[in-house]
């Protein structure tokens, strides 16, 4: 039971990283080949690396047109009309019924229409080979850069890297402040403005979008970065609740020990609770940290030039761009783009799991 | 107010500033302001002219609305209920003295921090009805009883389902707060319950269940808010299945993905209809709102 | 320093209907135009205008856009276009002019315009063009009558045509041949065409899944309203939205229909999802040989060479008839320059948009070559002009480059039609298609059921024109009762 679940929970990914490392047309061929392969096969005489095109129906002539407008051509014909056209034909050969059509994979004159065959389908070999360059063929095309004009991939991940850290420095900043007000601090109306707080955790993104999109405008941030990490140093109600639940875990008494030897409030929360709080600072860092990474629908709002795309939004961009999109590219993109998730989980992973197990069960 | 009081407040509006600005600028006045636009016929291009309740008259007669309203509620009303069965179902599985319990915690976590827009890809690619994986697994199985898979995201009927199964591979962050809520649970229920002589599904239905009833409840709340504001993966799966036929806030095929959010977003900045928008974002609001505060009073009836 | 004669010419443009407004707005406008304008002239005595041009696109098209806009940076000192390659560019330029940074130039669709036009976020170009001596119709006198159309909202000449494209059917010689067609005969009428699809067609003779198809009405399924029009019917007749009640839309999408009834729904669907969304691809239907005739544009002989070389293929003189004595229909498409409201550099987006529109039409080589002809050269494309260069019309690149001259001339060279909520039209008309090939709706279904939402829509969106001060006076009339 167990371990069919582990089953269909991996096999998306074992499938996300085989297809990235295949040719187009493995990518797409049915059925699927379990790993990466280069076949080969013989056409005109030579054994030349091919791609497999598939099996034709029904068997027929390959011949090649020596007269007419056609001359040249290479072409596939029913048995009787190859018969009635005989004297156009030259290097006519017979083929069978499900055999297999194969294309030179790379033509000796780049433009020049690919030499392709019918051949029995043993006459077709393969071993398995990773296309290690569809990786920086995809961090390329993702950017469009082979038009002059287009952006690195590095932008784009430096663009992401910008608004994640500077995002996670606002967040742990901002919050840790402003949740040590509301909860070591007594004031009058701060219980009434912590429930004010809690309220807009209910409030939806989409109820805001319109005038947000005026406050911003207003500033001239529209199409910059600035609208994805600034808001994050003013405090966000989720983590300010969080980070109240765990500073109101810690001992009064040693705030009053500082407060008696004349430290002001900033130096007891500087110097005492901070040092104190790690665990959940470390937790909503990599919250953070992971909520701008996936981010899309602020960067799809707010950032219109290329040169500015976070990585989620590049490859959108790139999938729908006009022209349609590379599958084998796509899935070697996206795979780039999960990988550093994957890898800040491992190095985090105690900070994760307890970090959603407190978030989840302390309400 | 005490000099002490009065020291302390302010100590206490310092140290809260940065969040009572955050509250005003990017909370307070986009939800009042949206309010305001909700009863005007705004562009952000044009100034606003106030039309009293058009918005909202038009809204009810809106098929585009009520469809949107539809496709979420579809989407919502399936994927929350077997999201948290899939969690919870896994929770129990890795509750279990199990080897490697830490290994397939981590799998069943990790596609749930997996960023949306790459999952999509994947999905699209496995959705795929020629050449995707899971039409390849499904047609032997199917082909016995006559039957052929869907072709998923290009067809109106299933493109939801699809959508809706693309997240319960995402369950795993509930599934991480049910297992820390189940380990919670004393020990000593169970061994009362045993004397008892309560086994397997009435174990679980005796002792288990109501001990993490409230950390469901608050995860079933959660998912409710955010799977009505469903937006990334539809975008993204949409686009993709239409192949750049139209645009990617249509829904395709057939509109059977038009949902809320989505439909919001374009009206507002495709169709610069900001008014209108913000009706329906105060509908949503509404909902939610509505629906948050069912979802306390039911649980707060059985809990008690 | 505002230019007091330009200023006059303002008034001109502002003054017209389209773009009216109370006084105030009026005065407003003029106000924004003149200081927008002396900042121009400012920046133009100072140093290089930096003009940002935002296009859709990348690979050919986009680098020879960029090619183009290489040689008219070389060909003078003082402005300075940057691409920049933005997608989907439409949203984003409508998004980006909402948030107050637009580009200078932004390349859209020409069907982009009226609803952009509308929206208040495009400059009309008038008053530029008089700056030249010239009124709107002796600038466009250049333009084959298709493509002056195409660039005007309610008569008021918003954009200027960057890559014209004419489309038409495109047939597989090869399989042709293989179904025993006479591979230089393309279907004449529509009658042809079915019959030629239902010949082109193959199964597996096991499975009987389809494993090839004469034509498929959704590939690519790009333009479905111009089904209608290639029917004989009327989308919107300058008052009213006539999308139902049209007897030829509904036989239009009949004929769409057929295809699905006649071939099996399951069948084509699964056929189709093989390949759906695949254009720059080998995999793409026509490219892999599984779709034997589709309607594309003059682009795709280049395409072809790229993804499929050495396809033998034909371009029809025009689409099939579908209306007796309508011989000569098709569809004209183009991406064009517009310059959004609140650029920052007007006048220097002008001087690229006059470059590209006055190409040196004495050119006898390559190197002469200069504007849309340099553009369009190296696109493999037709110009819209109706002048050709000796060197463009005697040495173009397309093998079948007359094809395309010859529709861009034609009479029933078809349009996107001029309304304000074409957006929204063009929505409704892909959904009223996929429920309709995909028999989830029947056409008269589909058709009522998008017609009555425009209905209403476009009530609405006259309602908020009026509300803004913006309907042309002679739709004001008659709305006002």
């Amino acid at each position: 039971m167990l371990i069919l679940a582990s089953a269909i929970f991996a096999v998306p990914f074992a499938w996300l990283a085989l297809s990235s490392f295949k040719p187009l047309d493995q990518a797409m061929a049915m059925p699927p080949t379990l790993f990466p392969r280069a076949y080969f096969a013989p056409i005109g005489g030579e054994r030349v690396e091919v791609t497999i095109d598939g099996p034709v129906r029904q068997g027929g002539v390959v011949a090649d047109i020596v007269a007419g407008s056609d001359a040249g051509k290479r072409v596939f014909l029913p048995a009787d009309q190859a018969l009635a056209r005989a004297s156009e034909l030259t290097n006519a050969h017979r083929v069978g019924e499900n055999w297999i059509r194969v294309i030179e994979r790379e033509p000796a004159e780049r433009g020049a229409a690919p030499r392709w065959d019918i051949v029995p389908p043993e006459a077709v070999d393969s071993r398995i080979r990773f296309r290690w360059k569809n990786y920086p063929e995809a961090l390329a095309a993702l950017g469009g850069s082979e038009d002059g004009g287009g952006v690195s991939f590095w932008r784009f991940l430096g663009n992401t890297l910008a608004v994640c850290v500077l995002g996670v420095i606002g967040t742990v900043l901002s919050n840790a402040i402003v949740a040590y007000g509301f909860a070591r601090v007594k004031w009058r109306g701060r219980d009434a403005f912590f429930s004010l707080t809690l309220a807009t955790l209910m409030v939806p993104f989409p109820v805001m979008m319109v005038p947000l999109y005026g406050v911003f405008r207003e500033l001239g941030w529209i199409g910059t970065l600035l609208p994805l990490w600034v808001p994050a140093f003013f405090g966000s109600a989720f983590n300010i609740f969080l980070m109240r639940q765990f500073f109101l875990g810690i001992p009064e008494e040693l705030s009053e020990a500082a407060r008696i030897d004349g430290s002001s409030e900033w130096t007891i929360f500087w110097r005492i609770i901070l040092p104190l709080s790690k665990p959940v600072l470390a937790a909503s860092a990599v919250f953070h940290f992971l909520y701008a990474w996936n981010d899309f629908m602020g960067p799809y709002l707010y950032l219109t030039k290329k040169e500015t795309f976070t990585l989620s939004l590049a490859l959108q961009a790139y999938q729908a761009q006009n022209g349609g999109v590379q599958w084998h590219y796509l899935m070697a993109a996206s795979t780039v783009t999960i990988l550093p998730v994957i890898v800040l989980f491992f190095f985090a992973q105690r900070t994760f799991i307890q970090g959603i197990a407190t978030t989840g069960s302390k309400s | 107010m005490t000099r002490g009081e009065r020291r302390s407040f302010f100590t206490g509006l310092a140290f809260t500033s940065p969040w009572i600005i955050g509250l005003a600028v990017f909370t307070a006045y986009p939800v009042l302001a949206s309010l305001f636009y909700s009863f005007c016929d705004y562009s952000i291009l044009k100034t606003p002219v106030w039309c009293g309740l058009e918005n909202y008259k038009e809204l009810v007669s809106d098929d585009l609305f009520w469809l949107s309203l539809r496709n979420t509620l579809f989407y919502a009303g399936l994927s929350v209920p077997l999201g948290t069965i899939v969690a919870l179902s896994l929770a129990l599985l890795l509750n279990a003295d199990v080897r490697g319990k830490p290994f397939f915690r981590v799998l069943f976590y990790l596609p749930s921090i997996v960023p949306i827009v790459a999952a999509s890809m994947l999905w699209i690619w496995i959705f795929n009805g020629q050449v995707g994986l899971l039409n390849w697994i499904l047609t032997p199985l199917l082909a016995p009883f006559g039957l052929t898979p869907p072709a998923w995201l290009v067809d109106p009927t299933w493109a939801k389902p699809a959508l809706i199964l693309m997240s319960l591979w995402g369950t795993g962050n509930a599934m991480v707060i049910y297992l820390a809520g189940l380990q919670n649970v004393p020990k000593e229920l169970y061994e009362a319950a045993e004397i008892d002589g309560a086994t397997g599904w009435r174990r679980f239905w005796h002792v288990t269940l109501p001990q993490l009833a409230p950390v469901i409840y608050f995860n079933v709340v959660m998912s409710i808010i955010s799977s009505l504001q469903i937006f990334t993966q539809a975008i993204v799966m949409s686009s993709a299945a239409s192949g750049g036929t139209g645009t990617e806030t249509d829904g395709f095929p057939a509109r059977s993905t038009l949902f809320y959010t989505m439909h919001l977003f374009a009206t507002a900045f495709y169709d610069l209809r900001m008014g209108y928008a913000s009706a329906m974002a105060y509908v949503l609001f509404i909902i939610i709102a509505t629906l948050t505060w069912l979802a306390t009073r039911i649980s707060r009836d059985r809990l008690n | 320093m505002s230019d007091p004669a330009l200023t006059s010419q303002l008034r001109v443009a502002s003054s017209h209907p389209a773009n009216g407004g109370g006084l105030g707005a009026r005065v407003k406008r003029l106000l924004w135009c003149a200081g927008l304008f002396s900042c121009g002239a400012m920046s133009f005595a100072a140093e290089k205008v930096k003009v940002v041009y935002w296009d859709k696109w990348t690979g050919p098209e986009g680098r020879s856009l960029r090619a183009v806009v290489d040689a008219f940076n070389r060909s003078q000192d003082r402005i300075e276009v940057e691409v920049l390659t933005v997608s989907p560019v439409d949203r984003k330029t409508l998004v980006a002019t909402a948030g107050g940074n637009p580009p200078d130039i932004a390349g859209l669709w020409a069907y982009n315009i009226a609803s952009f036009a509308d929206a208040g976020a495009l400059t009309p170009l008038e008053p530029f063009m008089r700056e030249d001596g010239q009124t709107a119709d002796e600038w466009q006198a250049r333009y084959y009558p298709v493509y002056q159309r195409i660039t005007r909202h309610n008569g008021v000449v918003y954009a200027a045509v960057c890559q014209p494209a004419m489309i038409t059917l495109h047939w597989n010689k090869q399989l042709f041949r293989e179904a025993g067609l006479d591979p230089e005969r393309p279907p004449r009428t529509v009658h042809e065409l079915d019959e030629y699809a239902r010949k082109l067609t193959k199964r597996d003779p096991r499975t009987g899944e389809i494993t090839q198809m004469g034509f498929l009405p959704q590939e690519p399924g790009w333009w479905p309203w111009v089904f209608c029009r290639w029917f004989g019917g009327q989308l919107f007749d300058g008052e009213n939205i006539t999308l139902a009640t049209d007897p030829r839309n509904l036989e239009a999408m009949r004929w769409v229909a057929s295809y699905t009834k006649d071939y099996g729904k399951d069948a084509v669907t699964k056929f189709a999802s093989g390949f759906a969304g695949q254009f720059a691809s080998p995999q793409a239907g026509f490219f892999s040989g599984k779709v034997a005739m589709v309607l594309q544009g003059v682009w795709y002989n280049a395409y072809i060479r790229e993804y499929k070389p050495g396809l033998d293929y034909g371009v029809a003189p025009a689409w099939p008839s579908a209306v007796p004595g309508i011989d000569d229909f098709s569809l004209a498409e183009a991406d064009v320059l517009v310059i959004p409201r609140g650029a920052k550099h007007p006048r220097g987006a002008w001087e690229f948009i006059k470059y590209l529109s006055s190409p040196n039409l004495q050119a006898q080589s390559r190197e002469e070559l200069t504007g849309i002809e340099l553009l369009s050269y190296i696109q493999e494309k037709n110009s819209p002009l109706r002048e050709w260069s000796p060197f463009f019309a005697n040495h173009h690149p397309h093998p079948k480059i007359d094809v395309f001259r010859r529709l861009s001339a034609s009479e029933h060279a078809e349009i996107t039609p001029d309304i304000g909520i074409w957006t929204e039209y063009h929505r409704e008309v892909l959904a009223a298609f996929a429920n309709v090939r995909l028999l989830t709706a029947t056409p008269e279904e589909a058709l009522a059921d998008a017609h009555r939402r425009l209905e209403k829509s476009w009530a609405r969106h006259r309602r908020s024109l009026e509300r803004h001060g913006q309907l042309p006076a002679k739709q004001n009339a008659e709305v006002k009762p």
